[in-house]
């Protein structure tokens, strides 16, 4: 008997074990799904890649908020997912059919394979959102619609291709300095550090001439590839703001990349401009302050070096505000700051920094509804009561981020992310495509470890921007004809809508397909076209910008004062 | 390996086998009305699952009396998923299908928008090619003379303008501002603010600034927004009024007028900073003229 089922159990080893397998999994799913819900509760399940604990409590503690304040019958329980296979996960749950309720959208894959996911598999919010939130009763939000309670009018949770809403965001996210207060006043005396441009680089240089107990000099700014960008963004980037004066053809406001080649091929623009000139040395400067090798690193042996007080400063976001935090515990207090910016008073910097750069107001941490939920109005009043302004505020308290709704209180360390809405704004775009793009980075490699001058770098980019750069500039033009097709697939969409839809709905729809069809397939050619022109034309050094005046505008205006002045 | 693990583990194979095909593939569901199959037809079209559309149209076509509303639906909806689904398109067969509608039912509604589309078949060409202009051309023109108050028609007219206008030639240039002048003088309200957006571009290229900015003025009376999308707002129009009133007619009351709407209503709006700016510089600019100065730039 015992060696037949020996015989047995060799024989069929393999499928025995991923039956045994397959059983031990099922049992360990359904006693987690089932761990502390009584038997008829509703279970709202939510998926997420935020590890942080701060993050997983948070939610916790509103679920149990919302269960004895709104619904004691609902039961949340949480899939956290590390980043790394949150893409996969949730693949695998939407397509298999078994997704929570709730998931966390928009990253950790890319932007298409969420449009197609949107539309397949979650439940569109435009209607919701047209409305109050319930959950704001008793507070300045009652009656306002959902999108008008958030700071920036719910632009994340859009979905153009869509025409819908497709998420509730939670949170407010954005980037400053962080500094470690008791070794920038060991190392300099100062209780805060300057956000004055000169002042931050004779703090940053007092700092790298001392050394710690271990003999090694100190690093005034901890830095990697996932900090520069970052830094880039709120220092040297916004310095370029005046090539809009030059490039800015089509006065949308900002500089795309094919304004800045036909800037360029035209003689308009050049490495010489002083804005873009600026960029460069602030680059070279700052660099002079962060720790050798540092674009070779990575963020977490950036946090390593500033956790270990090896280095005063470090660039990062509301999301680590917390966990620097704890991790500074017992050691050292963190600072904020603002990332530190000439005035328009500084001798070279002045004519190029005429105001501090100015922040997007962006929210994250956002929410769909999965179509296969079994209690999708109990997953949306859920998400509400999150998205409320109590609501709201309490769950960005206790994970230490910073509220997306209107009217929130914000963590005193966290204020200091408050955005500075009105600014300047990089104007520089050489992202056209190919090979150009793959020749920038290089050689801004390059010259971010002083391997070249900036001479070197415009003398070697500018030719092969020019040359190479109008293949990509035609591809480009290719790809505006894949749009316009593109386009037309949306559009057709939209019209049958509007063809199926009666009374005020097709109203709007119609109202709808006309202003998307007037926006989307009408201007790209003329552009093109103009463009084009502009370039046929040849070489235009001194050609009037977009936002500059000619002698004939001039002549008018004295007119007009003039004429005035005789009026009165 | 024994015959009865090899048996065994076939079997096995085979039941997942089974089970995972059972899983995979969507598929329509063919016992719809034909009206409920078209909507569906249309919600598989949006979501890009052009197979299942093609099945839904072709059950409603089954479904639908010949000759019937929705038998024209229907085709026309097998027209447009041939005409645009990528990859797997099939413009040929597309054209018969928009052509069987505009022959079948000439005075329908969808023959109009089938016309509209054989159109922009001509104008919307694959990468690499280039529209034959005159065709395209004469093309929206058929359409405007056959259809005249039909929505298609309108937005014949809007891409046959911009057509004109994109050529920068001065005789193109003045015959798009004589049609729309006359489409906007005819009082149609559909695509309106474009005719007169596109009535400005016009008047730019010819160097007629004022004109241009009254156009820009009347277009942005008449524009028509989607109340729900967040991206439309006004400010672009404020700031676009203003650079024109400021720059190229040298009107500085007017254009500090937008500017100061713009600050005003879209406080948080990239163009704030500009806009400050463009005060300041004008005070400047008219201070530095009344003194007899040079104006510094």
């Amino acid at each position: 008997m015992i060696r037949a089922a020996f015989s047995f159990v060799r024989s069929y080893f393999a499928l025995i074990l991923v039956a045994a397998t397959f059983a031990w999994s099922a049992i360990a799913i359904v006693s987690y799904r089932a761990r502390g819900v009584p038997p008829g509760a509703i279970t709202i399940r939510l998926g997420h890649w935020q590890l942080e604990a701060s993050v997983r409590e948070a939610i916790d503690q509103m679920a149990e908020e919302y269960r004895r304040t709104v619904n004691p019958n609902v039961y949340l329980i949480q899939d956290a997912i590390p980043e790394g296979t949150y893409g996969q996960w949730v693949s695998t749950q939407l397509m298999g059919g078994t997704a929570p309720d709730i998931l966390q959208v928009g990253a950790m894959l890319p932007g298409n394979i969420w449009l197609s996911y949107y539309q397949r598999f979650f439940v569109p919010l435009t209607r919701t959102v047209e409305r109050p939130n319930p959950h704001n009763v008793g507070t300045e939000h009652e009656g306002v619609p959902l999108r008008k309670t958030y700071k920036d009018g719910m632009k994340t949770a859009y979905v153009d291709e869509m025409q819908e809403y497709m998420s509730i965001p939670l949170a407010q996210f954005g980037s400053r300095m962080f500094y470690n207060k008791d070794l920038l006043k060991k190392l300099t005396g100062l209780d805060e550090p300057p956000d004055e441009y000169r002042a931050f680089l004779d703090v940053c240089e007092k700092i790298r001439a001392q050394q710690g107990d271990d003999g090694r000099f100190f690093i005034p700014i901890a830095c990697s590839g996932y900090h520069f960008g970052m830094m880039g963004g709120l220092m040297w980037e916004p310095l370029t703001y005046r090539a809009i004066e030059k490039a800015d053809f089509n006065r949308d406001g900002s500089v795309g990349n094919d304004e800045q080649f036909v800037a360029f091929r035209t003689g308009r623009l050049d490495f010489d401009f002083l804005p873009y000139r600026a960029r460069f040395k602030m680059i070279e400067e700052m660099t002079r302050y962060f720790q050798s090798g540092y674009t070779g690193l990575t963020r977490d042996e950036a946090v390593f070096l500033f956790a270990q007080q090896k280095a005063v400063f470090m660039a990062t976001g509301t999301w680590d505000a917390r966990s620097l935090q704890e991790q500074a515990k017992g050691q050292f207090n963190v600072g904020v700051m603002r990332y530190p910016f000439p005035t328009p008073e500084d001798p070279f910097y002045g004519p190029v920094a005429p105001a501090r750069p100015r922040e997007q107001v962006g929210t994250g941490f956002q929410f769909g509804i999965a179509r296969t939920s079994a209690h999708p109005d109990v997953a949306l009043d859920f998400l509400l009561f999150l998205a409320s302004r109590m609501g709201n505020q309490e769950l960005n308290r206790i994970i230490g981020w910073i509220p997306s709704i209107q009217g929130t209180e914000t963590d005193p360390l966290l204020r200091a992310f408050e955005p500075n809405i009105v600014g300047i704004y990089g104007a520089m775009n050489f992202t056209l495509g190919g090979e150009t793009v793959v020749r920038w980075n290089q050689l801004q490699a390059l010259y971010q470890v002083n391997q070249i001058t900036y001479q070197q770098f415009a003398d070697t980019y500018k030719p092969f921007y020019l040359e190479r750069g109008l293949l990509d500039y035609m591809e480009q033009s290719r790809d505006w004809r894949r749009g316009m097709q593109r386009n037309e697939l949306f559009l057709a969409g939209i019209r049958a809508r509007a063809l199926f839809s009666e009374g005020a709905e097709s109203n709007t729809e119609w109202i709808r397909y006309r202003a998307l069809t007037a926006s989307r397939q009408v201007w790209e050619e003329l552009n093109r076209s103009r463009q084009l022109k502009l370039m046929e034309k040849g070489i235009a050094t001194n050609a009037v910008g977009p936002y500059e005046y000619s002698p004939e505008v001039l002549e008018i205006v004295k007119k007009n004062l003039k004429r005035k002045a005789d009026q009165q | 390996m024994k015959y009865g693990t090899t048996v065994g583990t076939a079997v096995c194979c085979g039941l997942l086998l089974v089970g995972a095909m059972a899983g995979c593939g969507r598929k329509s569901d063919i016992s719809l009305s034909p009206r409920d199959a078209l909507v569906q037809g249309w919600q598989n079209f949006r979501l890009a699952e052009y197979d299942l559309a093609t099945q839904d149209f072709n059950a409603a076509l089954a479904g639908a009396k010949a000759g019937s509303d929705e038998f024209l639906q229907a085709t026309f909806g097998l027209a447009n998923v041939w005409n645009l689904r990528r990859p797997g398109e099939d413009t040929a067969r597309a054209k018969k299908l928009y052509e069987q509608v505009i022959e079948q039912a000439p005075d329908h509604d969808l023959a109009a928008w089938s016309t509209l589309a054989l159109a922009r078949l001509q104008h919307v060409v694959p990468v690499g090619h280039d529209p034959d202009y005159p065709a395209v051309r004469a093309a929206y023109r058929a359409l405007i003379e056959k259809y005249p108050n039909h929505l298609a028609a309108k937005e014949a007219s809007i891409y046959l303008n911009a057509l004109l206008i994109s050529t920068l030639e001065t005789n193109q240039l003045l015959q798009a501002v004589s049609n729309l002048k006359a489409y906007i003088e005819s009082g149609a309200r559909e695509f309106r603010a474009p005719a007169l957006s596109l009535l400005a571009v016009s008047y730019n290229t010819l160097g007629r600034q004022q004109e241009r900015l009254e156009a820009e003025i009347e277009s942005f009376k008449n524009v028509e927004i989607d109340p729900a999308n967040p991206f439309n707002e006004y400010a672009w129009a404020y700031w676009n009024i203003a650079t024109i009133a400021e720059f190229e007619v040298g009107n500085f009351e007017l254009a500090r007028e937008y500017y100061r709407q713009l600050i005003k209503e879209y406080p948080a709006d990239i163009r704030v900073f500009p806009s400050k700016e463009a005060l300041a510089r004008m005070d400047r600019v008219e201070a530095e003229l009344s003194a007899g100065k040079k104006v510094t730039r």
